[in-house]
């Protein structure tokens, strides 16, 4: 049976096809979160069943996940996304105890017991200091592309200080370091660094390895050394580290589908 | 219950009786009903007030202060216009501070809280203080406050405390035959009006499990319900929320929780359980204001150092409405409760062995979508542990 997880982000949306007999990734697609939510994400679905030669209607139980899960009209039920990237990375990587999630504007960390049930979490509440959001204003203040931003910080001789739990205040600190001539890989060495230390404030207790890093802040090189010095353990990025909400939304797609009838 | 406070308030002031507004659960309101006047609930949980008053206050404050002194700014609240005085304490920083500059424009009077409860003298301070507030009373008001009448005050509030405890107990039920939305608004800003306690008595009667066939079990269905579509059917989570109070106009978290699938079993809070768990005893007649401040000096606010008693209360409340997770509510700049909410965490983890909560937020509901989130992967945790 092909099951579909779909993780509506704040930033992008993410349809993942998993054919649940044979525990297989069979189909996958993002695109842009936009305006209009229900109408990219149909969109999208489409194209994913499309591009993985799927007939639509060959597609079983669907499950929404992410910020904009109640949006998805079409999804038979949601699930939070905490709970999806547990099960998304315990399928990855079964021995995972600690997953640290970055995305758009979100940060997470999660805790998982043997089984990938999750034991404890924390996110981030208002403010999107520690998102991915705080690295596209980073990025466009310095003037790079967002895709290259964690290339510039590899330049970096010494990581700048930034302070501030609030992005625009972080911003309004970067433009004073800018002012001081502060070396622009050094700011964005200094911003990662800062998203770090604020999911590793989240975090508040002790971290049982192994680590795995997911979300969209996860392709940013240098976000896992900043990590794992702010950790002080080994972080580990998995396959497909955007899509393990998806992942995870489908193979409880898939689940529940089995289990009792999803309405 | 606002709409007949207004009336109630009203009526009141036309029999000359005076309205003294209070800030929070120490003041004793036996004292004032005993000077004949109408004690009323002043705490702001309006977000609409909160622009005027950060002309004056700081932004990073929390939100009831601040909504408090907006009201007073803006004249909107006509319990605040209509109070000849308004009494508070020195519990936390921002409310102390708040009173000095709401007292440049009304009739205050502060009463100094111990804030080492264990300590032997605490009591003593605390009766000192409730002694020189009944001269002020009386002074101020030309009324005498006899004995007799602070007894009497004494035996209303202590009905109304244990009706109010009795409805809350109606919440040990599985499941309760009501929503902590619907219990919370059967909390009334005056205290020892006879209506309302007889609404209270009407409300037992109908929910008692005595009479479970015939009462109507109108359970959930609050406005703000939207549960997921995949827990629509389930039984509700048991919630026990702690924290901060959630004061008239600002039940949003609380709508938020049991709109995601879980009923507030117990509220905690100083608009809930904590402030009435208690009585005042009411056979030392030889003293009442000594047994008044026996109730009230040693309430587990977070302005106390420590605060064990807060503790001992959560585990007795676990153990009385089993919750399945315990969430914490803590406003936004709150520094007492947000730092004591690490103590909380531990409690309900390490001991309890339940799952816990920390939401932090003010009266905007910029982040309803974002607290909805972390309460569904609650739940979520709570039923996938139980199944």
């Amino acid at each position: 049976m092909i099951c579909a997880g779909i993780d509506a982000g704040s930033r992008a949306t993410k349809v993942l096809l998993f054919d649940s007999e044979h525990a297989r990734i069979v189909g996958s697609g993002l695109a842009d979160q936009g305006v209009e939510q229900q109408r990219l994400t149909a969109e999208l679905f489409d194209r994913t069943c499309g591009d993985a030669r799927l007939d639509r209607a060959a597609v079983g139980p669907i499950v929404a996940t992410g910020y904009g899960r109640n949006a998805v009209r079409f999804a038979d039920t949601t699930i939070t996304e905490i709970t999806c990237h547990a099960q998304g990375v315990h399928h990855l990587a079964p021995d995972v105890r600690t997953i640290i999630e970055i995305g758009g504007q979100d940060s997470k960390f999660i805790t998982l017991e043997d089984g990938g049930r999750v034991r404890d979490f924390a996110m981030n509440d208002r403010c999107a200091a520690g998102s991915g959001r705080f690295l596209e204003v980073v990025a466009a203040r310095l003037g790079v592309d967002l895709s290259t931003l964690g290339e510039l910080s590899r330049h970096s001789c010494q990581a700048a200080l930034i302070s501030s739990m609030c992005v625009v205040f972080a911003e309004t600190e970067i433009i004073g370091l800018l002012a001081e001539g502060v070396a622009a890989p050094d700011i964005a060495a200094g911003v990662q660094n800062a998203i770090a230390l604020r999911v590793a404030a989240l975090a508040g207790r002790s971290v049982t390895p192994p680590v795995c890093f997911t979300g969209g802040v996860a392709l940013q090189s240098g976000m896992v050394r900043a990590l794992e010095t702010a950790f002080s353990c080994a972080v580990f990025v998995p396959s497909l580290p955007q899509y393990t909400g998806a992942l995870g939304a489908a193979i409880l797609a898939g689940r529940q589908f089995r289990t009792r009838p999803l309405l | 219950m606002i709409d007949h406070c207004y009336d109630f308030a009203e009526s009141a002031r036309a029999q000359g009786r005076p309205i003294v507004g209070i800030m929070c659960e120490f003041t004793p309101r036996e004292i004032i009903l005993a000077a004949g006047a109408v004690p009323v609930c002043l705490c702001g949980g309006s977000a609409a007030t909160i622009p005027a008053a950060e002309q004056l206050l700081p932004a990073n404050l929390c939100p009831l202060i601040k909504s408090t002194f907006g009201y007073h700014l803006t004249g909107k609240n006509p319990f605040l216009n209509w109070a000849d005085l308004v009494v508070a304490e020195t519990t936390c920083d921002g409310k102390k501070k708040m009173f000095e500059l709401l007292g440049t424009s009304k009739p205050m009077y502060v009463l100094e809280l111990p804030q080492k409860a264990e300590e032997p003298d605490a009591l003593e301070h605390w009766v000192l203080e409730l002694r020189k507030f009944q001269q002020f009373l009386a002074s101020r008001f030309g009324v005498a406050i006899t004995d007799r009448q602070l007894t009497r005050a004494i035996e209303l509030m202590n009905r109304e405390r244990r009706l109010r405890r009795q409805l809350a107990d109606l919440m040990t039920a599985e499941p309760p035959p009501i929503t902590g939305r619907q219990l919370l608004d059967f909390k009334s800003i005056i205290s020892g009006i006879e209506a309302d306690l007889q609404q209270y008595e009407r409300a037992l009667q109908m929910y008692a499990p005595a009479n479970d066939r015939t009462a109507p079990t109108q359970h959930t269905t609050h406005n703000t319900h939207h549960a997921t579509r995949n827990t629509e059917h389930a039984p509700p989570v048991r919630v026990l929320l702690t924290g901060v109070p959630v004061v008239h106009g600002a039940e949003r978290v609380l709508e938020l929780i049991e709109g995601c699938g879980a009923v507030v079993v117990c509220l905690e809070n100083c608009t809930g359980l904590k402030p009435i768990l208690e009585d005042v005893d009411v056979n030392n007649e030889s003293d009442p204001i000594r047994a008044i401040g026996q109730k009230y000096y040693h309430l587990p606010c977070s302005v106390m150092t420590p605060n064990p008693r807060r503790f001992e209360t959560l585990r007795a409340l676990a153990a009385r409405f089993r919750p399945q997770c315990v969430i914490e509510l803590v406003w936004q700049a709150c520094l007492t409760y947000d730092v004591e909410s690490w103590k909380v965490r531990k409690l309900v983890e390490d001991e309890l062995r339940l799952p816990y909560l920390k939401i932090t937020t003010d009266y905007s509901p910029s982040d309803s979508t974002r607290i909805t989130g972390r309460v569904e992967a609650l739940l979520e945790m709570v039923r996938a542990k139980g199944g």
